[in-house]
């Protein structure tokens, strides 16, 4: 008995030698958390973001790393729940990050951003649209990717104005994301003249939607509008196909991956998504994508915004010459970065000077651009 | 009327799984929270069987189809009598709490175990198979059409219910079953078999479990390791609704939360499906404690 007694002692010394060893050692590397949902319905989409960011920081580590020192990543799952993300956000900010890339989905990031915020973390985020985000006055939140009211305002005029659509349906998944741009999408629409006869919300781990359905085709809608993510997305389609009803179907960002397609398969008929530019026609963006493949197969939709938010973070800090978050945010907000994405410059709020939502569509099984 | 065909095919749903529920209540007094589980299980073992059929004579439509939703009865009923013998046996005779809890956590295994060990996405029906039952539509009138898969849904479950019926009241192991749900002791003194009652109990609800997992995979068109849990509460709720243990108790329960959730999506909004439902059972509750058909005291958790 004693021998085991003591033998656990000296397992805790040592263990607990090692956690300080490891902690004096940490002092030479700059650590960045990397916070996003790895599992779950939305797991593809974020495990392809992180991919991203993990190219960045293998060339910059490459290069030397950042202000003499390597560069770490620390990351974290928040399964795309919001009281995940904000134990994540606790965990990173003990674990002593400088800066934390994420987190994906805006339900996540608007609760976790407080704890960042009151620890002096800077934050950028390459996923998460819905505007509160930025609209809560936090200094050191950055996002590098469009917001709804934007997004919203494309595919409601789109659906008013070139579908010619007079009657919508909005269906959303109840989450900061989809409600938000579901709620966009009907200003805008009211706005255009249309009337939103429909709008519903499906929590998120619904997948029989016959009922919404029927209520749709009682309601005389024209159109479909899809607040919320790709997992729900495939299965609403192509109910929405199976039931008979023929109408042209809209939705954001969250749809755009190839999940979505897989399910869909020949019902993908009439879709219509809102995104970012066709980064196959952007010279500057393929020695990412042939990086990005070459390792990790097929890039996400969210992969670039993950490599680009990497990089301007790490340029931000290099020309700050601190990772203090306040002086490294005036840096992101005075300057203009060069990126695969176009030239990125953040205004007061941490937004995109200029965001540029197209609309896509699907034709032979593979997402296409549609028109501006 | 088009939704009340919805609301009818989802209340037989929640009716199949309802009665797992509360025949394990009924023989044993415990609640089977690893029910909702193995209708998940019978999600994939139906994929994936129909997946090894397909690469094995290849894809025949109809024969796969059906042959696949017999492995997965057969597969589920495997583990639930796995479940049976592993989990609760041993327990019969500890205080109640422990086999609730191990209920619990056999649910967190084999959720967790389809999530490593199968996939953390979804994973898609194969349409080949399903895309006859789904693609045909039944009209019904000019703006009203039902597919032939919620007909499919409706027959076959009042078929199972119906068998199950059958098997309770006129067969000798029903008979078994009966008399080790009054009284188990007394049972097992004038020669009933009372192991083989239990573990047939949990072979019977799982396969309709099972049956169910297969409709509803086709029905929605994907599965997630996380399917079962939704389902596994609403059924309780249905369980319970009817009066737990009674077997026509959870048909009713079954059905009045199908309709009520579909009638309530199609005429209020979906955001009130789940609240309607809730409140039926609490006025049910504080009327009728025992729930609409229930005779016995709810003493156990």
């Amino acid at each position: 008995m004693k021998s085991i007694r003591s033998a656990v002692g000296l397992l805790y010394w040592a263990a607990l030698a090692c956690v300080l060893g490891a902690c004096q050692k940490s002092e030479s590397v700059i650590k960045i958390g990397l916070a996003g949902v790895q599992t779950g319905s939305d797991g593809q989409i974020g495990t392809t973001m992180f991919y991203g960011s993990q190219i960045a920081l293998d060339e910059w580590n490459a290069k030397g790393g950042l202000l003499g020192k390597k560069i770490a990543f620390v990351s974290r799952d928040d399964e795309g729940k919001p009281n995940q993300a904000v134990a994540v956000a606790q965990e990173l900010v003990s674990e002593g990050v400088v800066a934390v890339i994420g987190h994906f989905n805006s339900g996540c990031t608007i609760p976790a951003s407080e704890i960042y915020q009151q620890s002096g973390i800077l934050q950028i985020t390459p996923g998460s649209t819905n505007p509160q985000v930025t609209e809560r006055g936090i200094r050191t939140l950055f996002r590098i990717v469009g917001r709804d009211d934007q997004q919203g305002v494309v595919a409601a005029t789109y659906a008013r104005n070139t579908l010619k659509a007079s009657k919508i349906a909005v269906l959303h998944n109840k989450t900061a994301y989809g409600q938000g741009l579901g709620e966009e999408v009907r200003k805008t629409f009211e706005k255009l003249g249309g009337e939103v006869v429909l709008f519903s919300g499906i929590s998120g781990e619904e997948m029989d939607f016959r009922a919404t359905l029927s209520a749709v085709r009682s309601s005389g809608a024209q159109a479909v509008f899809w607040g919320g993510m790709y997992g729900q997305a495939g299965p609403l389609l192509v109910q929405l196909r199976d039931s008979g009803l023929n109408l042209p179907f809209l939705s954001g960002d969250g749809t755009i991956v190839q999940e979505f397609l897989n399910t869909a398969g020949a019902k993908a008929t009439g879709v219509y998504l809102t995104f970012g530019p066709d980064f196959e026609k952007i010279p500057a963006a393929q020695g990412f994508l042939e990086k990005y493949r070459a390792r990790f197969g097929p890039e996400g939709p969210y992969s670039i915004y993950g490599y680009e938010a990497a990089n301007v973070l790490f340029k931000a800090i290099e020309e700050a010459g601190t990772t203090e978050s306040a002086k490294v945010a005036d840096v992101l907000r005075s300057r203009t970065f060069d990126t695969s994405l176009g030239p990125v410059a953040f205004d007061e709020k941490g937004d995109l000077r200029t965001a540029n939502y197209i609309i896509w569509t699907v034709r032979n099984g593979k997402f296409v651009t549609e028109a501006p | 009327m088009e939704f009340l065909v919805n609301g009818l095919a989802r209340g037989a749903i929640y009716a199949l799984v309802a009665l797992g529920y509360t025949m394990v209540y009924g023989i044993l007094g415990m609640i089977n929270f690893a029910h909702g589980e193995i209708f998940m299980i019978g999600m994939f073992a139906c994929v994936f069987a129909i997946g090894v059929l397909s690469a094995a004579w290849g894809p025949v439509l109809g024969v796969n189809l059906v042959l696949g939703a017999v492995l997965a009865i057969v597969l589920a009923s495997a583990y639930g009598y796995a479940n049976e013998r592993i989990a609760y046996r041993r327990l019969r005779r500890a205080h109640i709490l422990a086999p609730l809890t191990s209920a619990i956590g056999l649910s967190i295994v084999l959720q967790n175990f389809i999530m490593l060990g199968v996939s953390k996405d979804k994973i898609d029906f194969p349409r080949f198979d399903s895309g006859p039952l789904t693609d045909n539509l039944v009209r019904l009138g000019p703006e009203a059409s039902v597919s032939l898969l919620q007909i499919v849904i409706l027959v076959s479950s009042v078929g199972l219910m119906g068998g199950l019926f059958f098997l309770i009241h006129r067969t000798r192991i029903g008979l078994a079953m009966r008399a080790t749900a009054q009284d188990r002791r007394m049972a097992a003194l004038v020669g009933v078999p009372v192991n083989r009652a239990i573990a047939f109990t949990f072979v019977l609800g799982s396969s309709l479990a099972a049956a169910a997992g297969v409709m509803v995979s086709m029905y929605q068109g994907v599965l997630r390791f996380d399917s079962g849990y939704s389902m596994g509460l609403k059924a309780f709720t249905a369980a319970v609704l009817g009066g737990i243990g009674n077997i026509p108790g959870a048909v009713l329960g079954g059905f009045i939360i199908g309709m009520s959730e579909d009638v309530t999506s199609y005429s209020i909004g979906n955001d009130w499906k789940d609240g309607t439902t809730f409140i039926i059972l609490m006025l049910v509750l504080t009327l009728r404690p025992r729930g609409l058909l229930g005779e016995r005291v709810a003493d156990k958790v």
